[in-house]
């Protein structure tokens, strides 16, 4: 029950960023940085990307805090102004049809994300990780194949937890039209795995 | 319920979005098409094969090279920045007038007024009296800013451009828009925290009474109040206020959920529990009062939230 408590928190903090307090902007960003880097790392499946989103999306934030009207939570604002970075990313990279699930890392080294997956399940052995990672190239590839739109209500839902109510506000969109692209890319997933069911 | 509509809802309900009054529809479908049976079993078993390959969290040291880019991009930002951004926004909503044309006339009008008397302005304000001066600075109303300042090279004289906060008062019905509008502005007030108290007090009696409190701004004050004031005895008027909404409105039923599992007052969260009343059977609410029949701090508002569960009907 101390939800209520970090949210005066929050409220607190913004108001003191308001007034040109960085240091409680830091704390801010502190609560949500996390969050904000996985889902621009999974987005996006570049390390150097995800910091760069990180980044824009962070400094915009700081840029506009003055403007925060307080009508939607301090997550709500901070996950649409990176899920919009995310999808301007996703747009660019559909137009150059990036292979998604090979990254790179900050020294501009490529390696499959999922090599970097920790198994830490009692009793791994090399056979079922190979078939996991095997699984999960494939599951990047019919991800890769939703439009920009449908990824990210799937990633906000699937990867995320969040309500679909949140996912509409966060897009600037309705919670009927979110269940509507989530059911697309259900589906559109399941024709591109059918072959693994 | 036709195939489209049932996938649909296998989809929701995969994904714990189908609210439960459209359960026993879906399960009456699925209990007689062979096709939707076997999309319910495809369903399941791509979150079955997802489950398998999580998405990655980022490295301890990814983060931390994230956070030191962030605060070296922010060290060179001008503290001052958004001081600037709210005088920017300012004067865009003065260029936005300008850009209108009933103001672009009356601006070209003024300035040809204004060209005319120019030289004997310019000649009056460098030859006005220093009492005459200091009676405009005494003038009512705090002096909010100073614009700009311009020294004149001959003499010791300035020129000082500055704006004046002016003191008004408006006297109306609770019923007048105007006075409405500035009742929800008082809601936000830091200046004075009576003043928050009293205009979201007198908002939420309104509602209550049900004099047309269905537009958005009302609500939203009322809905910041419940999350965001300290007071609890000004979040407790919200809830009262809110109260008509609960089941026409999510975004209200959302709040006044949140209310129930985060407020620190065993008041608010007690009353909360009463406001959902007409939305007991709704898996949103089922599912909070769940966690809060086990996990609140307070062993009486576990109880009530057990009783509520108990009487209200069990749809699954």
């Amino acid at each position: 029950m101390a939800a209520q408590g970090s949210r005066i928190d929050d409220t607190l903090l913004i108001r003191e960023a308001q007034r040109g307090n960085r240091a409680a902007f830091e704390e801010l960003v502190r609560q949500y940085d996390q969050a904000v880097l996985r889902l621009a790392l999974h987005l996006t499946g570049s390390e150097s990307d995800a910091q760069d989103i990180f980044q824009d999306a962070f400094l915009k934030a700081y840029k506009n805090v003055g403007s925060f009207r307080f009508e939607c939570s301090f997550y709500t604002w901070i996950y649409r102004i990176v899920t919009n970075l995310c999808l301007d990313h996703l747009r660019k990279r559909q137009v150059r049809k990036e292979d998604a699930h090979v990254a790179t890392d900050s020294s501009g080294e490529e390696y499959d994300l999922l090599d970097r997956v920790a198994d830490g399940r009692a009793g791994a052995n090399p056979e079922r990780d190979l078939m996991r990672r095997e699984l999960g190239k494939r599951i990047n590839h019919a991800l890769d194949r939703l439009t920009p739109r449908e990824r990210m209500v799937f990633e906000l839902k699937h990867y995320h937890g969040l309500k679909l109510r949140t996912v509409g506000e966060i897009l600037n969109t309705t919670e009927e039209t979110a269940k509507n692209t989530l059911f697309r890319a259900t589906r559109k997933l399941r024709a591109n795995l059918a072959a693994i069911r | 319920m036709d195939c489209e509509l049932a996938q649909q809802k296998i989809a929701l309900l995969a994904y714990g979005e189908l609210p439960d009054d459209q359960c026993p529809a879906l399960e009456g479908h699925l209990a007689t098409c062979k096709r939707c049976q076997e999309e319910f079993a495809a369903v399941q078993a791509l979150q079955q094969a997802m489950a398998l390959a999580p998405a990655q969290e980022p490295s301890a040291n990814l983060l931390a090279q994230a956070r030191m880019r962030l605060e070296e991009a922010l060290d060179t930002m001008p503290r001052t920045s958004w001081l600037m951004r709210v005088q920017q926004s300012m004067f865009r909503g003065v260029s936005m007038l300008g850009r209108a044309p009933v103001a672009a006339s009356a601006l070209l009008v003024l300035g040809l007024g204004a060209g005319s008397w120019g030289g004997f302005q310019y000649a009056a304000r460098h030859h006005r009296p220093v009492a005459e001066l200091s009676k405009a600075v005494e003038g009512t109303g705090k002096i909010a800013s100073v614009n700009s300042i311009v020294p004149d090279p001959n003499s010791e004289n300035v020129e000082v451009h500055f704006n004046r906060l002016v003191p008004e008062t408006a006297h109306g019905s609770l019923d007048d828009p105007r006075i409405r509008e500035l009742l929800v502005l008082g809601t936000q007030s830091q200046v004075n925290p009576g003043v928050a108290q009293n205009s979201v007090n007198l908002l939420a009696r309104e509602c209550e009474a049900g004099h047309q409190c269905a537009d958005g701004p009302i609500r939203k004050a009322l809905l910041v109040a419940l999350r965001y004031d300290k007071d609890s005895g000004v979040r407790l008027n919200a809830l009262k206020g809110l109260k008509p909404y609960v089941a026409e409105d999510m975004g209200v039923r959302d709040g006044v959920l949140e209310a129930l599992l985060d407020d620190p007052d065993a008041t608010v969260r007690s009353r909360a529990i009463e406001l959902l009343h007409p939305v007991e059977a709704d898996s949103s609410v089922r599912q909070v009062l769940h966690t809060v029949a086990s996990q609140d701090d307070n062993p009486h508002i576990r109880t009530v939230s057990q009783e509520v569960l108990d009487q209200s009907p069990h749809i699954q």
